[in-house]
């Protein structure tokens, strides 16, 4: 246990500088647009003022007093491109994670795999290394929320600007709305399923280092195995509600059930390969 | 005492390893000589758990391998295993946290003989700094056994020098000491026992000194005994 | 006082046992009056550093010269060379000895009469004796 957080903090440790950099960029990135954004819409503000009439210099149509709401509507771009940036980093990283340990002069693996404590210590640190990742990028972007608002409150007079609610700030944006779901039970299913899926891909990552040129095919069968599992019972039944002889309530559970499956012999596998099979 | 019976393994459709078995006492140094691809580090990347085997089976004090075995036996490879942004007082740093058999003093000291900077990256070592960096890992444990690969291989004549002293000092004492080479040089002194490993297979295992009182043979002859016929 | 003075690496050949040839390097230093009856001599793991061979290996040479009664260890004391005049002097005939016959086993294939061997070897030694002064 001391040792796989230990492992834990080491990947951590060494995601620091690219996790900061993300963080670095998204916060950039979505400051500037909002301050960009709002400038415009107040400059029209100016315009409409001193022309009298209805100028659609920059904006189609600017409320008569803004919120932080239509800000967010007309940031969608900034705010979603740092946010793919970051899935994009972050779905690499699933692979990097491992192969940056056999990679180059110093081939980490050897040490790693020689560390006094059982070997799925390091599938498990590396694994949770990964959810803290997307976590901490989540909660980032959360805390930023209310300091983007406190920006928009110090470029915007008191007279122009109304409240809005944070929730509708988070629907109207296309990403977060995905990304910071309001119900723990989407956010169980979002984070649950993000994480199974990255389950499968350290272990047909595990299978392809174990096996080498055979093991990218056993890595692929596994994971259209994983795939076939879970989508058994559609496959079987048919996607058609109407005629199928479970309850939905029964169906649900069974994915479910599938699903933990899935992840468990994931653990298990990958776990093993790593205990017997794996080559430096 | 390392034990390995009879281990097997297949590589790139090629029998590696044809059912090598040989013994390295503890508080001995034994050396496994072979030409360059005989498998001599397969051999030691197997006794470490590194590479699996299609057969055969390695005891360590009569224990199959484990993870906590891992304290008693360390293993310096032929090149250093430790990410190139670490710096080296990082590194300790790791094996300190990850290790209850490091020994902080001895790799101070150790660092001290062979005049390395802690603040250094690891990415920036020259090969012969680096191959004395990874013997301070090895040797930093308290271990038992310490395997190295090929540890005079590719460096410079003052690093070899600084590392033969550190075999006959008692850093290495009383532990048991296994390591490869593709050729003997200066090391023929320095050894208790050799392992010829030829074809896959154990062609002859010795301990030097009796090989020179009872055939008059050095290392040498046998090994060109082995090799050339 | 250091004891590892004067103890160098000396060129071993791969042949013989090495435990055998760090005794015989010892014979010679008794002999030739370098080492001293009762002089201290270095720790087993120092000269294994001196001489860059094997701990073990000076080990066995130590044990040898043990039962040899060449050196002496008392306790934790470093050994010491044994200050029997005995053992002393029996170094010194051995090594004579086997000198002699290592040389008389090359002149052998030449076929001389002893006598014109003594003279010769007589006046060689003088001709060195002179030099040496």
């Amino acid at each position: 246990m001391n040792r796989y957080l230990k492992l834990v903090h080491m990947e951590i440790h060494r995601f620091r500088w690219i996790l900061i950099a993300m963080m670095g960029i998204t916060a950039i990135f979505q400051f500037s647009g909002l301050i960009w954004t709002l400038k415009k819409a107040m400059a029209q503000f100016e315009e409409q003022k001193i022309q009298g009439s209805d100028t659609r210099k920059y904006f189609d149509s600017v409320p008569d007093t803004l919120t932080f709401e239509w800000a967010m509507s007309n940031t969608q771009m900034w705010f979603i491109l740092p946010v793919l940036l970051c899935i994009a980093v972050l779905s690499l990283y699933v692979f990097f994670i491992w192969y940056r340990d056999w990679m180059g002069r110093h081939t980490f693996i050897y040490r790693l795999l020689m560390l006094p404590t059982a070997r799925h210590n390091l599938f498990l640190a590396k694994i949770t290394a990964l959810l803290l990742f997307v976590l901490s990028i989540v909660a980032f972007q959360l805390v930023m929320l209310p300091v983007q608002e406190l920006v928009l409150k110090l470029v915007v007079p008191a007279e122009l600007r109304s409240e809005s609610h944070i929730v509708d700030v988070i629907n109207i944006n296309q990403a977060l709305v995905e990304l910071i779901p309001r119900q723990f039970e989407q956010f169980f299913y979002i984070y649950g399923l993000g994480t199974i899926a990255v389950l499968m891909l350290f272990t047909a990552i595990l299978l392809e280092r174990s096996y080498q040129r055979m093991g990218i095919l056993y890595g692929i069968l596994y994971l259209a195995g994983c795939v076939l599992v879970v989508a058994a019972p559609f496959l079987y039944f048919g996607l058609d509600s109407s005629i199928i002889p479970l309850y939905p309530m029964e169906i649900y559970v069974l994915v479910l059930l599938l699903f933990f499956v899935v992840a468990g012999v994931s653990v298990w596998l990958g776990s093993r390969l790593l205990a017997k099979k794996i080559t430096v | 005492m390392i034990e390995v019976k009879e281990i097997r393994k297949r590589y790139r459709r090629r029998n590696v390893l044809n059912g090598v078995s040989f013994t390295a006492a503890k508080g001995e140094i034994t050396c496994l000589i072979g030409t360059n691809g005989a498998g001599k580090s397969t051999v030691l990347k197997a006794i470490m758990g590194l590479t699996p085997v299609s057969g055969g089976t390695i005891h360590i004090d009569g224990q199959t391998l484990m993870p906590e075995l891992y304290e008693k036996i360390s293993f310096v490879p032929d090149h250093l295993t430790m990410p190139a942004g670490m710096k080296l007082s990082d590194a300790l740093r790791f094996m300190a946290d990850f290790y209850d058999s490091w020994n902080e003093k001895r790799a101070d000291e150790l660092m001290k003989f062979f005049r390395l900077e802690h603040a250094v990256k690891i990415g920036s070592l020259s090969k012969g700094t680096a191959a004395k960096f990874s013997l301070v890992l090895g040797l930093g444990q308290d271990s038992d056994y310490l395997l190295l690969d090929e540890p005079f291989s590719g460096i410079d004549l003052f690093s070899r020098e600084a590392i033969t002293e550190v075999f006959t000092s008692d850093l290495i004492q009383h532990r048991g000491v296994l390591l490869t080479t593709h050729e003997i040089g200066d090391m023929e002194h320095l050894i208790d026992k050799a392992v010829l490993l030829k074809d896959g297979v154990v062609s002859q295992s010795f301990h030097c000194e009796e090989m020179r009182s009872e055939e008059g043979k050095s290392v040498i002859d046998v090994m060109r005994e082995v090799y050339r016929a | 006082m250091n004891t590892s003075e004067g103890w160098t690496e000396i060129a071993f050949n791969n042949r013989d046992p090495v435990y055998m040839q760090v005794v015989r390097h010892f014979k010679e230093r008794i002999a030739t009056g370098h080492a001293k009856a009762g002089q201290a001599i270095p720790s087993r793991r120092e000269l294994g550093a001196l001489m860059k061979i094997n701990p073990n290996t000076v080990q066995k040479a130590y044990k040898e010269m043990e039962d040899q009664q060449l050196i002496v260890t008392e306790g934790n004391l470093p050994s010491r060379i044994t200050q029997d005049t005995h053992v002393l002097s029996q170094i010194r005939a051995e090594l004579l000895g086997s000198a002699v016959r290592d040389f008389l086993q090359t002149v052998q294939k030449i076929d001389i009469p002893i006598d014109e061997l003594l003279l010769m070897v007589e006046r060689q030694y003088r001709e060195m004796g002179a030099k040496h002064d």
